[in-house]
């Protein structure tokens, strides 16, 4: 997969700087690998009400500027903590721990925080003081045969109205040399 | 079956901003003038020939006069119309109708306006909501339908505005913001217009919101009054809350109230108090789960009930308070009757608040009794940090906003049930706005002693005796309608429209399966010396998200809404 190298290029980069940070200084607070697993368990567990692609249906939208906007005033652990004691709806605190974090982890990427060398963990999740705001959208190697695109695509529209295409799109598009770009389903 | 997919020849934005779809044109020329809607014919409405209100009258009896459909040819009703929404989400308004005009209301608040006999969609408009996350909606994005006023149609928002729309364009008339979306507030009722006012109440106790029931001038959209259902210090109850509580305290008033013009008075319930962990909130958190009984002018209080003291599992006591008279122990009282979330059945004197009885209807173990008309709890199934309880009902309640049905004749109330019990434990939990504040974490589980998830049942107003059950194996999650053919009609999960027998819970006749499940309540009318029956089937709401172990039984229900009106052959 291409979309797979093109990311793994980038935090083998990031990871040869040896700065935990992402492009635009935003923080790598997960590895890819989290990320992954993260999505298989939000399709199984989450998709049902809040999208697969993370618009919302009966829940609300868990990607984008108006989820994590500066209004709203998120740190990572106030998302962390509700979710991995309410959440899933029907089943609150059905997960196991490790099943709560990859999905933090899946959240992150999806709302444009970068993978990184040290995994989350459940400590750090339920304490991190990180605002979670929405950053883009990064190449989306956890998706694959849909692959929820990244930049150049269109604006989308979901429940909570039209995601615009992120402000540092073109540079995150130039550090991924041959990168593919997707347009999006939603 | 006529199924209507055609829309618009004509597309425009309104003053209001929103979207309006229209025929070519005015609904004037598709469904004849629009009769006015008085204060007189709103004092009237239990007799009108249309259904002008939620529960059709003041008293919130949802029973209505008509025989024409009746015990004897019930069997014979056929589809005349129906008209296909294509939002998956849940669809829970109750068709409003006057004259001709029938409307209706989809999830994210769109409006529709149709001819009621053919079928026609004389207008549709779509309320946009931009930038909003509907963050702070605990149970789907529904509304519960609209109010009707002089030529002009109501609608409250999730987005916390009042429309006021013209009945037979469309156009907004005024529209008014009563707090801003997504940091613990929200709307999903349908208003209620009294003496010239519009009557809310706000969603939000789930979020720490501090709710209330506003007024508003009909005509203009101003702010006349807004009773809050948390007290202040200072104020009557302001000290059953620990210091500063009362302003994260919940109380949200999310169902539409009655009236009893004999009292003059207005009849509104409270939900449930914020944090759900009643251990972080000491004392009674007063009006939390109550009864209120105010004064319409002014919003002030005349009297109060509280049906579930120091809530800790979600209580609220919203549902319809049902104006009535009854007969218990050989005297009469002028009562309010009411299935609260609780699982108790109270019948509560109209004149001073005190509790005439109380029983049961579904399994109750949280509320253990009553000591001089006042409820008590069994403190051991109140969860703690480290402590599960396992109690009766489940969250979602013996029933939930489902509203019953009053019938005079019968003197039975048709209860919408669901059999349910859960377990629940103390959590972690902060206030953050546009965050839920909840302090425990729960799952609903079934009744041990019941294999059915639902029942509608039947309940003699003047003993609180159950006399006829419909036991279903999912939820009943849909209103009940009375009438004075004998016949009573509520829709089921599995999407079939049934009607009883009135006297003994015999179906009479169910429907072909809808495309969907029914989670509104039904109404009916008449237009030209004909009888419609009118529902709306769209299965979503509270259940399929926070259903626990029913969820899985009800995956495969297909989604999307769909308005089908019946009337004889
Ligand atoms: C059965 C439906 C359902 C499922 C399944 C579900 N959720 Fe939710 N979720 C909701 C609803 C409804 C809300 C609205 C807030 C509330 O009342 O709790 C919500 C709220 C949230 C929020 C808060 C968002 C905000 O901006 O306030 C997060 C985060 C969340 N869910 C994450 C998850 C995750 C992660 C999963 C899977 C493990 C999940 N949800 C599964 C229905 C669901």
């Amino acid at each position: 997969m291409r979309t797979v190298r093109a990311v793994l290029v980038l935090s083998l980069s990031l990871a040869a700087w040896g700065i935990p940070r992402g492009q635009a200084g935003i923080p790598a607070l997960y590895t890819l690998a989290q990320a992954r697993s993260g999505h298989r368990a939000y399709e199984h567990k989450c998709a049902a009400c809040h999208g697969k692609q993370e618009q919302g249906l009966v829940g609300p939208a868990l990607r984008g500027p108006i989820f994590a906007s500066p209004k709203a005033n998120y740190k990572v652990r106030d998302i962390f903590l509700f979710l991995s004691v309410n959440m899933p709806a029907y089943a609150p605190g059905s997960l196991t721990p490790k099943q709560y974090v990859d999905i933090m982890s899946f959240l992150l990427r999806q709302n444009g925080f970068p993978p990184g060398k040290t995994a989350l963990t459940d400590a750090m999740a339920s304490t991190s003081a990180v605002p979670l705001l929405y950053h883009g959208r990064l190449q989306s190697p956890t998706r694959h045969a849909r692959a929820g695109g990244g930049c150049g695509q269109r604006p989308s529209a979901s429940r909570s109205g039209v995601h615009p295409p992120p402000p540092h799109c073109k540079r995150l598009v130039a550090v991924l040399p041959g990168a593919s770009v997707h347009s999006s389903a939603d | 079956m006529t199924t209507i997919h055609a829309l618009p020849q004509r597309v425009r934005r309104t003053v209001g901003a929103g979207l309006l779809v229209a025929l070519a044109y005015a609904g004037t020329a598709l469904a004849g003038a629009y009769p006015p809607v008085t204060d007189a014919r709103l004092a009237a409405a239990a007799t009108d020939n249309g259904w002008l209100m939620f529960r059709r009258d003041y008293a919130g009896n949802s029973f209505a006069p008509f025989k024409q459909i009746n015990t004897h040819n019930v069997m014979n009703l056929h589809l005349v119309w129906s008209y296909r929404s294509h939002l998956k989400q849940g669809y829970e308004s109750t068709p409003i109708v006057n004259g001709q005009y029938l409307f209706i209301t989809t999830p994210k608040d769109h409006l529709i306006a149709l001819n009621a006999v053919t079928g026609k969609v004389l207008w549709k408009y779509v309320w946009p909501m931009p930038g909003v996350g509907f963050k702070t909606v605990c149970c789907d994005v529904v509304n519960r339908g609209v109010a009707l006023y002089g030529n002009d149609v109501y609608m409250a928002t999730l987005d916390n505005y009042v429309l006021a729309l013209n009945a037979t364009t469309g156009k907004v008339v005024w529209k008014r913001q009563l707090k801003p979306a997504d940091v613990g507030y929200a709307m999903t009722l349908a208003p209620m217009i009294l003496k010239g006012m519009v009557i809310v109440g706000e969603s939000g106790g789930e979020y720490g919101a501090r709710d209330f029931i506003q007024a508003l001038n009909a005509k203009t959209g101003a702010l006349l009054w807004r009773r809050w259902t948390t007290a202040a210090p200072g104020h009557l109850g302001g000290n059953t809350w620990p210091k500063g509580m009362y302003e994260h305290g919940g109380g949200s008033a999310w169902i539409t109230g009655t009236y009893d013009p004999s009292t003059d008075t207005l009849f509104w319930g409270v939900g449930n108090p914020a944090p759900w962990l009643a251990k972080l909130r000491p004392g009674l958190n007063l009006f939390t789960d109550s009864l209120l009984a105010l004064h319409p002018r002014s919003g002030k209080i005349k009297w109060y009930y509280q049906y579930t003291p120091h809530d800790t599992w979600d209580y609220d006591g919203v549902n319809t308070p049902v104006i009535t008279t009854l007969r218990y122990r050989g005297t009469t009282y002028r009562a309010i009757v009411h299935a609260d979330r609780n699982g108790w059945f109270y019948a509560i004197n109209r004149l001073n608040g005190k509790l005439i009885y109380a029983r049961p209807f579904t399994r109750a173990t949280s509320v253990a009794g009553f000591k001089n008309g006042v409820p008590y709890t069994n403190n051991a199934l109140r969860p703690a940090m480290n402590k599960q309880v396992f109690t009766c009902p489940s969250f979602l309640g013996g029933k939930n906003w489902w509203p019953i049905s009053v019938d005079p004749l019968t003197h039975l109330a048709y209860v919408p049930t669901i059999h349910t019990c859960m377990t629940m434990k103390g959590a972690p939990t902060f206030y953050h706005p546009g965050l839920p504040y909840l302090g425990e974490s729960f799952q609903v589980v079934h009744d041990p002693a019941d294999r059915h998830w639902g029942a509608l049942q039947a309940i003699n107003i003047d003993t609180g005796r159950q006399v006829w059950n419909h036991e279903s194996n999912l939820p009943w999650d849909a209103g009940a309608m009375s009438t004075a053919g004998g016949v009573v009609f509520s829709g089921s999960a599995r999407g079939h429209l049934y009607a009883f027998d009135a006297r003994t819970g015999r179906v009479l006749w169910r429907s072909a399966q809808l495309s969907s499940g029914v989670i509104a309540p039904p109404s009916t009318f008449m237009v030209n010396g004909k009888q419609y029956v009118a529902i709306l089937a769209g299965w979503g709401g509270g259940t399929p998200i926070w259903g626990g172990k029913m969820v899985p039984v009800l995956k495969n229900i297909p989604r999307g809404g769909h308005l089908y009106v019946f009337a004889l052959r």
